[in-house]
């Protein structure tokens, strides 16, 4: 807090005591002390929304208190300038506007918006992008900071975000526990932003013309009171951005939460601030015209001082203004069926258990697409059509894989164990509780066989099992076994042979990879059918995710919901408090009250006696 | 004399026995469980409710499995028959028009899952002698 403001620069304090920086020339206003350097170029100004106080740490509460009601505006109510940390200290609270129910009028300090600010709650490495941590608030909202440069913002640089996605599709396969599904995750990302966009957008325009309709309905009781604004810093945040956004803000990771804040937001790189600011730019110092958009924010600022959603005042134009409710799921029948369908595939559900069970066990219970179905009825439906299908597509892979001699598993059993210094019932005895001896699939007569087998060859000198081995080697096709063949995935002809396992993997495994290095390489394969696969297999992804995008945006309606009936019990709560308040005041009468009272009356009394007095003496 | 079979010497099952194992294990400890169940202050036919209403439930599952949802081989599901995890009879019921999911064969007569709701008076209690149930109308 030294040296001299560059020319052009002054200072300004904010409602909440922070001392701002407000350039006329360039209308821009900003929080960090202008020093005589050039300031920073729009386009960092651009990727750094949230330049605030890069000294102390950024994550602090303090920060998030002030960009909280910048960032996020929940359950629709507006951030209104002045109560905010937003530097607009100009403005005159048209108080007379308020009726009774303005029960938070600063008396009782009882603000409602002290319960929704956030806080960063989580941290998270960015695999990739090391400096660079994302942080997880309270309130579900993420945003990357940088540890070593403490820069914070809520839009992700494009470096970052491929980190982000990389975050978030290994998450989800914490949570999926199963693996390679992230190959389409960044397009899919940007698709989504996309379709987001569109619906701020079209959010923005609905609510642009309801609250227009309204400002002309109440321009003239607002003009009178509101005084002409002085030093304007450069956007008016525009109700329907921030509605827009907070449909959005948890539903899709990597859109661009547009924070905003009073800095860096002019150079019209979003179509919604290029939009708001639309106000023709005014004189350095001179009063700034007041137009229809000033007054409509001044209503929706007033509307959320009352505790109101701007469907909540009546105008004009009603529901269909603004965001359609919880009221009518957007999942369709079929949509929900694959949700439910989806589930059972992720928790590895046994398609030939029943479906009681599978309820019972509850896994399944705790997830959020159980309730896409909502009757038992309808997921034992699901169920067993999911369970015939899934059966159908296990046994067709069955068929398809070749068949695992069952003697393998027992093969590799008798290498790790069988000692010539067992006999066969010893060895029996002593295993029989191994599941390869249990099983069913070989029986125990060649269980012995190849016990037996096998003890003599163990005694063979070990050029004879050599040569053995070679002989087996060479009897084996080139099209199971060539140069590419992985030690891993020998021919199960070699891993049913006696000759395999006879020598101890240490000198029999350099022989392999020998003899292996020496082949050709496999004859070649046509792999179209693998491309079409690959290809229905994208296709089925693709849908997946649209599903799972369907299924976030009811959570987010219901959420929004519950927040608003929250908002409105807390409004009544306050109302009722308020009430009781003036009841209370009226019904205590205070002792100079009282006597005050009881003077009245025996003055009354006195007077009327004297008048009494007077008629009674007349007669004298 | 007859060969002895043990377990040792047994034939394995046949293929896909293993998927269906664990549930048909589940149904055997139930059953277990309602033979050894105490009978006190309950009636005698009362004692073979929870018997009867497993062993329909696990023909059920098997001829689910083999004619609905097609999932196990003829060689299974006879092997099934033949080892005693399903009621052969029960299920030859099914297939006929009227009792595709009657309780339990009832000898000589009709249980009463098989009387429609309109039948049955109002107020009228009745549980099947044999296997407990109160009119469920399955086939209404």
């Amino acid at each position: 807090m030294s040296g001299p403001l560059p020319p052009g620069w002054t200072q300004h304090t904010a409602p909440t005591g922070h001392a701002y920086y407000y350039n006329a020339e360039t209308k821009h206003s900003t929080y960090t002390r202008p020093t005589l350097q050039p300031p920073p170029p729009p386009i960092a100004a651009l990727t750094q929304p949230l330049h605030y106080n890069p000294e102390q740490n950024v994550i602090s509460p303090e920060f998030l208190a002030a960009t909280t009601h910048h960032a996020i505006n929940y359950g629709g109510h507006v951030p209104s300038a002045y109560q905010s940390g937003y530097p607009h200290q100009h403005i005159q609270e048209p108080r007379d506007l308020r009726g009774r129910g303005g029960f938070r009028s600063g008396r009782d300090g009882f603000d409602r918006r002290r319960q929704l600010e956030d806080r960063p709650k989580s941290k998270h490495t960015l695999p990739g992008c090391e400096p660079w941590v994302l942080v997880k608030t309270k309130l579900g909202r993420r945003f990357v900071h940088n540890t070593e440069t403490n820069e914070s913002l809520w839009r992700f640089p494009d470096n970052v975000r491929h980190g982000v996605t990389e975050f978030d599709r290994l998450e989800r396969e914490r949570e999926v526990g199963k693996e390679g599904t992230g190959a389409n995750d960044v397009p899919l990302g940007t698709k989504r932003q996309k379709t987001e966009e569109e619906m701020q957008r079209e959010d923005e325009e609905a609510l642009a013309a309801e609250l227009a309709q309204e400002a002309e309905k109440a321009g003239e009781a607002a003009e009178g009171d509101m005084v002409t604004v002085a030093p304007r810093p450069s956007f008016a945040p525009a109700p329907a951005v921030n509605r827009g956004q907070e449909a959005g803000d948890s539903s899709s990771e990597y859109e661009e939460i547009e924070v905003t804040d009073d800095e860096g937001e002019e150079d019209g790189a979003d179509p919604k601030s290029a939009e708001a600011t639309d106000n023709p730019p005014a004189a350095e110092t001179g009063p700034v015209e007041f137009n229809e958009d000033d007054i409509a924010y001044q209503l929706a600022a007033m509307g959320a001082d009352y505790g109101l959603d701007p469907g909540e005042y009546d105008d004009g134009n009603g529901a269909e203004g603004w965001e359609d409710g919880a009221e009518g799921l957007p999942l369709t029948e079929e949509d929900s069926t694959a949700l439910f369908r989806d589930l059972l595939d992720d928790y590895g559900v046994d398609p030939y258990t029943l479906f009681d069970r599978v309820v019972e066990d509850g896994q399944i219970i705790e997830d959020e697409r159980y309730t896409t179905l909502e009757t038992m009825r309808a997921r034992r439906e699901v169920y067993d059509a999911w369970a015939k299908d899934k059966m159908a597509v296990l046994k067709a892979q069955r068929e398809k894989q070749m068949k695992l001699d069952p003697r393998i598993p027992y093969l590799a059993f008798l290498e790790q164990h069988a000692t010539p210094k067992l006999y066969w019932p010893e060895f029996r005895r002593k295993f029989k509780r191994e599941p390869e001896m249990k099983s069913t699939a070989v029986s125990d007569k060649d269980r012995e066989k190849l016990y037996r087998e096998h003890i003599t060859r163990l005694k063979l000198p070990p050029s004879t099992l050599k040569s053995d081995l070679s002989t087996l080697l060479k009897s084996i096709p080139l099209a199971l076994l060539n140069h590419s063949t992985p030690l891993a995935a020998l021919p199960p002809q070699m891993l049913t042979d006696i000759r395999y396992i006879s020598l101890p993997p240490a000198t029999r495994d350099p022989l392999i990879v020998a003899y292996i290095s020496t082949l050709a390489p496999p004859p070649a394969d046509g792999s179209a059918l693998s491309a079409e696969e690959e290809a229905a297999q994208a296709k089925e992804h693709v849908e997946r995710l649209k599903r799972d995008q369907a299924l976030e945006e009811r959570k987010n309606r219901v959420e929004e919901e519950k927040r608003k009936q929250e908002r409105e019990r807390a409004h009544g709560r306050g109302r009722l408090r308020e009430e009781e308040r003036e009841i209370r005041k009226a019904m205590v009468v205070g002792k100079g009250g009282l006597r005050s009272y009881l003077q009245e009356a025996v003055a009354d009394d006195v007077s009327e006696r004297e008048e009494r007095e007077t008629v009674v003496l007349e007669p004298v | 004399m007859p060969a002895i079979r043990s377990a040792k010497t047994r034939k394995p099952p046949p293929d896909g026995f293993d998927d269906i194992e664990d549930t048909l294990l589940e149904f055997s400890n139930k059953m277990k469980d309602a033979e050894n169940a105490s009978h006190e202050g309950r009636k005698k036919h009362e004692m073979q409710w929870p018997i009867f209403q497993i062993t329909h439930q696990r023909s059920r599952y098997i001829y689910e499995l083999y004619y609905e949802k097609e999932a196990i081989t003829k060689r299974l599901y006879d092997w099934l028959l033949k080892n005693g995890y399903a009621d052969a009879n029960l299920i030859a019921k099914w297939k006929k028009q009227g009792y595709e999911k009657t309780k339990e064969t009832n000898f000589n007569s009709t249980c009463v899952c098989r009387v429609p709701r309109k039948q049955l008076k109002e107020d009228q209690e009745i549980e099947c002698v044999s296997c407990g149930c109160r009119g469920c109308c399955s086939s209404d």
